[in-house]
């Protein structure tokens, strides 16, 4: 029952993340995806109609390998199935164009990683916690 | 007479296309250089853009992975191993704000200013209320004199404010009496903002350098920051026209001076 979905090239940023995130979830209810390729695969593949099913968040990086973050999000709103899928930009920079771009294009919200490990920490497991426990999804009659 | 007539029309003839071929390749060359510079510029704009991203998530595994042995591991670790994981954890925090640091001051020199007509003494004002605690407990003298209204960016001339008197505040921590003054003087019919200070000033022959990036005159331990704030404030000054420079002697107090114009010349005499 994989309810995050985490798009993440950076192994250390990875396994801080998925740190972060156990200590208000179980770990086996993360996935990863280390490229946008790898997370449309995930989303949109053959198998994506079970993954789909309890998925509560994607945390998108913006900077990926093959395909980014960003074209990642605008496949995601441009899909009926997925188009009320919660994403959040996760990203390294405050970069503003980044920022305005990632609304734009239907991103739920753009948090910025801190470098501060205890705040990383901090932002995982408020981010996990509120899309998991707090967030109503709409009924999707496409799923 | 008539053959002196048509050598001067033709020699006219000759010097006008002269004219005319120089401004197509003074023309040519505008177009060119420009050219250049825009491209410089999206350089620096990439250069900036991967620094915010790239250089960032090394930094938060140094941080991460030192924080993570010191947490799990500190009941196996010798005191000194200890002591390495915490300068590990520590600088990779100081590069981070180095890291913000540097692209504040970048995103400097491109945000267009907005220029509107400012009270500086408004500016302080409000500085001085944010101030206001340590103002209070260390009982320093502030004095604001009346300043004439400039022509600047708000927003930008109080971070300028802002940088000054957090300096001011912090070099005249050692003084028993501590004493602030922000004012303004007249120059050669110019506008020259100040703020005075009490502190423990600098030996002047490093003037030159206060207001380079990640320049410190006074020792971290003793001064705490990250020697940035000048930099940001002369960037400040420099894109509004104006210029600044400081004037102090070691243990005698610091004057920083700015001026807002363009016209401004600091050798002429009135």
């Amino acid at each position: 029952m994989t309810k995050i979905l985490l798009v993440e090239d950076n192994p250390y940023d990875e396994e801080l993340a998925v740190l972060a995130l156990k200590t208000n979830q179980p770990v086996e209810k993360v996935a990863i995806s280390r490229d946008g390729a790898q997370a449309l695969e995930y989303l949109f593949g053959e198998e994506s109609q079970a993954s789909l099913r309890s998925l509560k968040v994607v945390l998108l990086d913006i900077k990926l390998p093959k395909v980014d973050g960003m074209e990642v999000l605008r496949r995601i709103r441009a899909n009926p199935i997925t188009r009320f899928l919660p994403v959040v930009m996760l990203s390294s920079s405050n970069q503003e164009s980044d920022i305005q771009k990632a609304y734009q294009l239907g991103a739920n919200s753009y948090i910025v990683k801190p470098v501060n490990f205890e705040l990383f920490c901090q932002a995982l497991q408020q981010v996990g916690g509120y899309w998991l426990l707090l967030n109503q999804l709409p009924h999707n009659p496409h799923q | 007479m008539y053959a002196s007539l048509i050598r001067d029309v033709t020699e006219q003839k000759v010097a006008h296309l002269e004219i005319q071929q120089l401004n197509e390749v003074l023309e040519q060359r505008v177009v060119e250089r420009t050219a250049e510079l825009a491209e410089a510029n999206r350089e620096l704009e990439a250069f900036s853009y991967s620094i915010s991203h790239d250089l960032r998530a090394p930094l938060r595994a140094m941080d991460g992975y030192s924080r993570l042995a010191l947490d799990d591991y500190a009941a196996n670790l010798p005191d000194e191993a200890r002591r390495y994981l915490e300068i590990v954890h520590s600088s990779a925090l100081t590069m981070s704000r180095m890291i913000d640091d540097l692209l504040r001051l970048s995103r400097l020199g491109r945000q267009a200013l907005n220029l509107q007509s400012v009270q500086p003494g408004d500016l302080v004002r409000k500085v001085l209320e944010s101030f206001a605690a340590e103002i209070k407990e260390r009982q320093v003298q502030v004095s604001v004199q009346d300043m004439p209204t400039c022509q600047a960016d708000a927003g930008l001339l109080q971070q300028v404010y802002a940088n000054l008197i957090n300096n001011a505040l912090k070099f005249t921590r050692p003084c028993p009496q501590p004493r602030i003054e922000v004012g303004c003087i007249q120059r050669n019919s110019t506008p020259v903002y100040y703020v005075r200070d009490n502190g423990v000033g600098f030996d002047s022959q490093y003037t030159e350098k206060l207001f380079s990036v990640f320049q410190r005159l006074h020792s971290q331990k003793d001064y705490e920051g990250d020697g940035i704030g000048l930099a940001l404030v002369q960037r400040i000054i420099r894109r509004h026209g104006g210029m600044i420079w400081a004037e102090a002697e070691t243990h005698q107090g610091a004057t920083f001076y700015f001026t807002l114009n363009r016209q401004f010349n600091m050798e002429a005499d009135d």
